[in-house]
């Protein structure tokens, strides 16, 4: 019986955590079409392709865990360029680390919710253009994460 | 009977209690303006506790409070499949029965003094009664749906259908012993202190069983979604589904105006102007209480997680139906001490 009331104890202290939190709410996040949150310097976002550099060895495809990035290859262009495919990509950044050129870029954009599966399969030409964020092109205000030592995470106007 | 002779006698049938307080108030209508709003109460408070916004772009300025209405219009145009396998006359049958099951206590449920749709000396239990039945046409859904996840679905049912109403049946009884009568209306008449102070353990056992057995959200072992996918509903799609989903919101509403009459002293203090205008409407205390208690019960889902079947069992056979007898006895001992 003791634990029984024991664990009642802990309900009712469930409860009063809830009702904390009900109405003295502590939002984290944003809303985000219309609000978006700058990422830092060197954030593994979308991949921007640099074809001009590129010497077209195929590492990165090699190197793909996930089997995202893929070499097209077309009757001219026998030893083909890189395309990469974001229904598959884990922004591991492994193609990033082992092209020898610097080919590859990660970017802050992060962007990835499409309208369709085949928006998400870029080739080499699209590949080399530079990835823009829907949000920000649509005038989404920019917010950035703060630190607070009493809610946790707040994100201010920058 | 001429035309000018019609209106009148349309009115008076309308606002008789009989028709009065099961279609409009607190009836079906009323419990579907409840529905709507308590839904999206619901993922609104649920999304405050967990530090997120919640439905919000379908009239964004009102927050979001029309999702249910989305939701429930885009349920109203997808297809309804019925499965080959299934047995297809209980398959169609079930849903109705249980939505006819849901709707019945409303005949029941007293809105004001002297306002009730059936005036029985047994309103309590006949109540209790069509609530408690409506597990069996969920029975009726899993087997006819002639699928693995359905008949667990349907089993778990069963198993939380005894477990808890017994419990709401026993603390309900409690409380029938205390004010010495079984009829609604009498007992909210006899309640001089609310019944939730005359004998709490009651109002607690009943509270538990209340949201277990209407199996909400996440209390919904019996639909188990990440285990059982949507158990005894599994197989239905389109409007039905989005009833299988009412049903447990329907059946917590009207528990909710039962605990309200039984603990929480009903309509009282009754609004003495409204009274005299029309009957019908005075109960509008009872209804602001249930709708009160129901978004506490919705409040319930941001705290806990999902029970197991057997933790849910276990602590329903050997704690509460045991603290529901506790209850009766406390019951007996106030009324023979002679407070009441
Ligand atoms: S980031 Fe990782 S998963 Fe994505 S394409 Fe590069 S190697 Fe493949
Ligand atoms: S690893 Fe770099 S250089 Fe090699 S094919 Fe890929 S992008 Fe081109």
């Amino acid at each position: 019986m003791s634990r029984q009331l024991a664990s009642f104890k802990l309900h009712l202290r469930a409860v009063a955590t809830g009702l904390k939190y009900l109405f003295l709410p502590n939002r984290i996040t944003v809303y985000y079409p219309e609000e978006y949150i700058e990422l830092p310097e060197g954030y593994r976002g979308l991949i921007r392709y640099y074809p001009d550099r590129c010497i077209q060895c195929g590492l990165c495809a090699m190197i793909c865990p996930a089997s995202a990035m893929k070499m097209y290859r077309t009757k001219t262009d026998r030893k083909g360029r890189p395309g990469i495919n974001y229904q598959r990509c884990i922004f591991c950044g492994f193609c990033v680390d082992i092209c020898p050129q610097n080919a590859l870029e990660t970017t802050k954009v992060h962007d990835v919710a499409y309208k369709s599966l085949e928006e998400m399969i870029l080739p080499p030409e699209k590949f080399s253009q530079e990835p823009i964020s829907p949000a920000v092109a649509g005038g989404a205000r920019k917010l950035k994460p703060v630190f607070d030592e009493e809610r946790g995470l707040r994100h201010e106007r920058v | 009977m001429d035309v000018a002779g019609v209106l009148p006698w349309v009115l008076r049938l309308l606002l008789s209690p009989q028709v009065f307080a099961p279609v409009v108030f607190p009836g079906l209508a009323t419990a579907l303006v409840v529905l709507l709003t308590v839904i999206w109460a619901e993922r609104k408070i649920a999304a405050r506790v967990q530090m997120r916004v919640g439905p919000l772009y379908v009239t964004r300025r009102l927050g979001g409070v029309l999702q249910m209405l989305a939701d429930g219009t885009r349920y109203m145009f997808q297809e309804f499949i019925i499965p080959v396998t299934a047995d297809r006359v209980p398959f169609l049958f079930a849903p109705i029965l249980a939505l006819t099951l849901a709707i019945i206590p409303f005949a029941f449920i007293p809105s004001a003094p002297g306002f009730s749709p059936i005036k029985s000396p047994y309103s309590l239990p006949a109540a209790l009664a069509a609530i408690s039945a409506i597990p069996l046409s969920v029975l009726l859904m899993g087997w006819a749906s002639n699928n693995k996840f359905a008949i667990q679905g349907a089993v778990r049912e069963a198993f939380m259908g005894l477990a808890y109403e017994a419990v709401v049946f026993i603390s309900a009884l409690s409380m029938g012993v205390l004010y010495g009568t079984l009829d609604l209306e009498e007992a909210v008449a006899r309640q001089w202190l609310p019944g939730i102070v005359l004998n709490p353990v009651a109002a607690f056992t009943f509270f538990v069983g209340m949201v277990m057995s209407a199996g909400r959200l996440p209390f919904d072992i019996v639909e188990g979604e990440q285990e059982i996918v949507a158990g005894p509903f599994v197989e239905y799609s389109g409007i039905i589904f989005g009833i299988g989903m009412g049903l447990a919101y329907l059946k917590l509403y009207s528990l909710s105006l039962l605990y309200t009459l039984l603990f929480l002293s009903g309509w009282e203090p009754l609004v003495a102007p409204l009274y005299s205008v029309y009957p019908g409407i005075a109960g509008i205390f009872l209804f602001v209480k249930a709708y009160l208690l129901m978004l506490f019960v919705a409040f319930l889902r941001s705290v806990y997680g999902r029970y197991r079947l057997d933790q849910a069992l276990r602590a329903g056979w050997r704690v509460f139906l045991p603290l529901s007898l506790i209850s009766l006895l406390i019951s007996v001992v106030v009324k023979v001490v002679g407070c009441v």
